[in-house]
């Protein structure tokens, strides 16, 4: 095909990212014990948003661990890479939440509201005791759409955004810069990591 | 950072563009197209459901909008509101991708593209189904163009992995290799999955159509005698007076699991390669024509064979090879027998001894097998559950690229095979399979427990087979690294297989120990249960099948599983099969030991009965509520039910013993006894005769439907008015058959019971 012609897609229109916010410490606890809570945010309605069942995957060396799956975003207690984490996928922005997104600045501020606010379900957790706490500066982001070129501009572009967006969170005051350094092969996902 | 890929375009239509073949360009523009017009309400809902279930879009758990939470049934409020892709299926509901792998053969290329689709549109894993498919979970239906895209650029189609069509052709995962096969049948079973993919003579089924090849009669590896077409290779002489042979196949037909099992008769005992095409095409024409297309329960090939017999289903199967109009492909494909070849691409060397990783003497022990080809060896990957990762997927095709050119085979005990390996290269494999969690041990033995979906995202589930397939794994690892009774010799090639429900897909029927899911009530609430098959054979293409001897509550089965190997360890004679053993100690014996398993405890002696494995929800909550009245009711029915299953496995005794006219008539019994519980619920009165019992039967529970199981309908209620019409029997096949249904028909009688339960809870409230 013409490359020359081809559409490059915006990146203002890309939904599908991945947060994980990497755990402090988490020797203490086991994937399964995810199961229970994740049912119970179920049937409390924890999230203000559809939230659809629990799959297990503890089973899986290195992998989802035990997901929460909505129809807007998928959480897990991921174990990918050997790190354990709180992910946030998200698929669509069909919540009222999520109403009025419209740049990918906004997108990423709304992504770590959204992981932030599983961390601190988690950490506030009874169940889990206070045994899992997260590290908010080590974040890995990842854009889950292969049909956005994962070239130099993107991560530039991506890495500039998700400054402004951890700013704004007050993750990082306006001054220090946000270390943001490209992790995984070519063939992966664009992925992003700080700290 | 650097300069990375560079390959963009706003949609993936454009972007592979010249990447995907014309027609399959075509056909999924269509599906796309088909997509929008039943979004725009332009489409029928069973027609769409057909059609995207052709394109391997399959339905998944709690897809109808509501799921219970452990406390109530909830509505899920998916934002497309009242749009459905299938009766009663919501659009927005997550569903699941079936992904044909003819005979489980895949590349590199093909792995990396399934990993990407996993991760972006799926939950980051590829199952490996007991089918050799790969299955992706909670897709949304519209990505799934692009997702079907995607995979025809990597030459793999989802077309017919579900629906009313021929399934994946699957084959021994050791064709090519193994030292058993008189020839590689991989390339015949290509030839014939590419040969009926959308044949005019394969789109008008009343039900699916699975095909399998085997190299041997001898081992499981192909397991031809449960499909519904089963060809085993075959050479024989030419009979010229020369020392010539040629290939063929003996070919089975009518075979198959689910929830009675067939065992397939011989439809040829030879039938040469040249005429195995059009003898399929054939098959499939008098399946179209003749088989049942409206009850669904009855509409597979076995159904058809059962009903015209193995001699005159032959004729008409000849009778359409006659009239078949010529056709170049039937034959065209023996002139490239090699296209499915794989050559090593390491030089063959045996393995010398030297400094080992650890665990590594236990992998090449359990899943390591020599091939034919001198220097080389076929290594198991063991998969928990069928599951891999992404990241373990690409990881896998570098480690093929690097010690096999980049290729794998999935096997049906949802496993990955490696071929052509080189002996002295297993070190340096186990060490990178050892890094990616690749490396255990234990394939194809006990500890490597099938399972298929079960409640997890299954929409038949009764009970959760992957959970509890997990937990077994994790006990017999125990019990052999602590060398518990599990890790003794005699057990260590059991197999383990766990069904849901009784339709089989976890093909319970031929493991050593197989379970399927079903529920008993107890206290006023649900306990979900495994009923425990025994006796059945995984070798010789799945030689027979198992019969159920009882059920047990499914957080008690580690412990059942516990006390019949350790039964067998203590007693079998030497050299005894565990399928000899069982038979000659008896199912009686095996429920005895198994007796105090049963008994329930009340929901405030032990809440964690009634719950299943890997999900802390209570498993139902239908009966709170329910008067006293209604109480008194039930527990006449649980009488009556417990009797009825008395009177079955009575029948399985006699069927043991070789009784096959008492077996029959036990079940008959036991069906009658089924009912006439049932419909004390409305008439106390009723009386004994049989006649009285179904009459009442019918018009209690059929006519009003009460019976029909919510996905079977209609099914179970017949086998109590087929058998009532026709008693007898001399047949051990017949009597086998009737066991079984009269096992399914208690099991849909406790479900109905469920059923009143709930309706008489609601009234009260
Ligand atoms: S056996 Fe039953 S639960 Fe398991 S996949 Fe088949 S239909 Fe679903």
């Amino acid at each position: 095909m013409d490359m020359e012609s081809a559409q490059v897609p915006d990146l203002d229109t890309l939904v599908k990212f991945d947060l994980k916010v990497l755990a402090a410490d988490a020797t203490e606890v086991e994937a399964e014990e995810f199961i229970p809570v994740f049912h119970r945010w179920i049937t409390e309605r924890l999230l203000p948003e559809l939230l659809i069942d629990v799959a297990d995957y503890s089973h899986v060396h290195d992998g989802p661990g035990v997901l929460l799956v909505g129809h807007d975003a998928i959480y897990a207690y991921d174990l990918s890479r050997g790190e354990p984490g709180l992910l946030y996928s998200r698929r669509h922005e069909s919540g009222a939440d999520l109403e009025g997104i419209g740049s990918l600045d906004d997108r990423l501020r709304s992504l770590l509201d959204c992981a932030y606010r599983a961390c601190d379900l988690i950490e506030a957790e009874p169940q889990l005791n206070g045994r899992v706490a997260f590290d908010r500066h080590r974040l890995e982001l990842r854009v889950n759409d292969r049909l956005f070129p994962a070239d130099e501009k993107t991560a530039l572009t991506l890495a500039g955004a998700f400054q402004r967006a951890l700013v704004e969170a007050g993750v990082r005051d306006g001054d220090a810069a946000v270390e943001v350094k490209r992790i995984g092969e070519p063939r992966e996902r664009l992925t992003l990591r700080t700290g | 950072m650097s300069q990375l890929t560079v390959d963009s375009a706003a949609t993936w239509k454009e972007r592979l563009e010249g990447r995907v073949p014309p027609h399959l360009t075509e056909e999924i523009d269509i599906f796309e197209t088909q997509i929008a017009q039943k979004r725009q309400g332009k489409i029928d809902d069973k027609v769409f459901a057909e059609t995207r279930l052709r394109r391997g879009v399959y339905g998944q758990r709690y897809d109808n909008g509501q799921r219970h939470d452990g406390t109530a049934s909830r509505a899920l409020e998916y934002p497309c509101g009242d749009l459905t892709k299938g009766p009663n299926t919501v659009w927005d509901a997550p569903g699941m991708l079936r992904i044909k792998i003819p005979f489980g053969a895949m590349d590199a290329e093909q792995m990396e593209a399934l990993a990407d689709l996993a991760e972006e549109y799926s939950d980051g894993i590829a199952h490996v189904t007991t089918r050799q498919d790969i299955q992706l979970h909670f897709i949304h239906i519209d990505d799934t163009p692009d997702i079907m895209r995607r995979l025809a650029a990597v030459g793999i189609t989802t077309r017919e992995a579900c629906g009313n069509s021929v399934r994946n052709v699957t084959a021994c995962p050791l064709a090519g290799v193994c030292r058993d096969e008189p020839f590689d049948v991989s390339p015949y079973a290509h030839a014939l999955t590419y040969f009926l993919l959308g044949h005019k003579d394969a789109q008008d089924f009343g039900r699916k159509f699975k095909i399998a090849f085997s190299g041997c009669e001898q081992h499981a590896c192909g397991l031809a005698n449960m499909h519904d077409l089963g060809a085993v290779a075959q050479v024989r002489s030419t009979g010229n007076g020369t020392r010539r042979t040629e290939r063929g196949f003996r070919v089975y037909v009518g075979g198959g699991l689910g929830a009675v099992p067939h065992q397939a008769k011989v439809l040829r005992e030879f039938v040469r390669e040249d005429e195995l095409l059009p003898l399929a095409q054939a098959v499939c024409r008098v399946f179209g024509r003749l088989g049942e297309k409206r009850n669904r329960a009855r509409a597979r090939v076995k159904f058809l064979v059962a009903k015209l017999g193995i001699e005159e289903f032959t004729r008409l199967v000849d009778e359409e090879l006659a009239i078949l109009p010529s056709d170049d492909r039937w034959t065209a494909y023996l002139d490239d027998l090699s296209i499915t070849d794989e050559a090593p691409t390491r030089p063959p060397a045996t393995l010398e001894s030297g400094p080992r990783a650890e665990g590594f003497a236990e992998w090449l022990g359990s899943n390591v097998q020599r091939q034919r080809q001198s220097g080389y060896v076929a290594a198991a990957i063991n998969l928990p559950l069928g599951d891999l990762t992404s990241a373990q997927l690409r990881a896998l095709a570098d480690t093929a690229r690097r010690f096999n050119g980049g290729l794998v085979r999935n096997t049906v005990e949802q496993n990955i095979l490696l071929r052509h390996i080189s002996e002295a290269d297993l070190p340096a494999l186990y060490e990178e399979l050892h890094a990616h969690g690749l490396g255990e041990p234990g394939a194809s033995s006990l500890v490597d427990v099938t399972a298929c979906p079960g409640t997890d995202t299954c929409k038949l589930g009764i009970s959760s087979s992957r959970g509890l397939a997990g937990e077994l794994r994790k006990r017999i690892a125990t019990s052999i690294r602590t060398t518990g009774v599990l890790a003794d010799e005699a057990v260590k090639d059991l197999r383990i297989k766990v069904s849901g429900c009784f339709n089989s897909c976890g093909q319970h029927h031929v493991a050593d120990i197989g379970f399927y899911g079903v529920s008993r009530k107890s206290d006023g609430r649900t306990i979900p249960h495994f009923q425990v098959i025994l006796g059945g054979q995984w070798t010789e293409n799945a030689g027979s099948y198992g019969l159920a001897v009882v059920a047990v509550p499914a957080k008690r089965i580690p412990e059942a599983v516990e006390r019949i190997a350790g039964l067998f360890v203590a007693e079998r004679e030497k050299g005894e099969s565990f399928q000899s053993f069982i038979a000659r100690v008896g199912k009686a014996r095996v429920r005895q030991l198994l007796d105090d398993l049963t008994k329930l405890p009340t929901y405030l002696e032990d809440r964690t009965l009634y719950s299943d494995w890997s999900d802390p929800r209570e498993y139902t909550i239908g009966d709170l509520g329910v008067g006293e009245c209604a109480g008194e009711v039930v527990t006449a029915v649980e009488f009556g039910l417990s009797a009825a299953e008395r009177e079955v496995f009575q029948g399985l005794l006699e069927l043991d013993r070789g009784a096959t006219e008492a077996a029959a008539a036990k079940a008959y019994e036991a069906m009658l006894q089924a009912a006439r519980a049932l419909i004390t619920t409305e008439n106390i009165d009723i009386g004994t005769a049989p006649e009285e019992i179904v009459g009442e039967f019918r018009i209690r529970f059929y006519d009003t439907e009460l019976f029909f199981d919510p996905y079977a309908g209609a099914k179970f209620a017949n086998y109590l008015f087929r058998v009532h019409g026709d008693a007898e029997t001399n047949s051990s096949e017949e009597a086998h058959r009737r066991i079984e249904e009269a096992q399914l028909f208690i099991e849909a009688a406790h479900a109905c019971n469920q059923r009143i339960s709930e309706i008489q809870a609601a009234r009260v409230a």
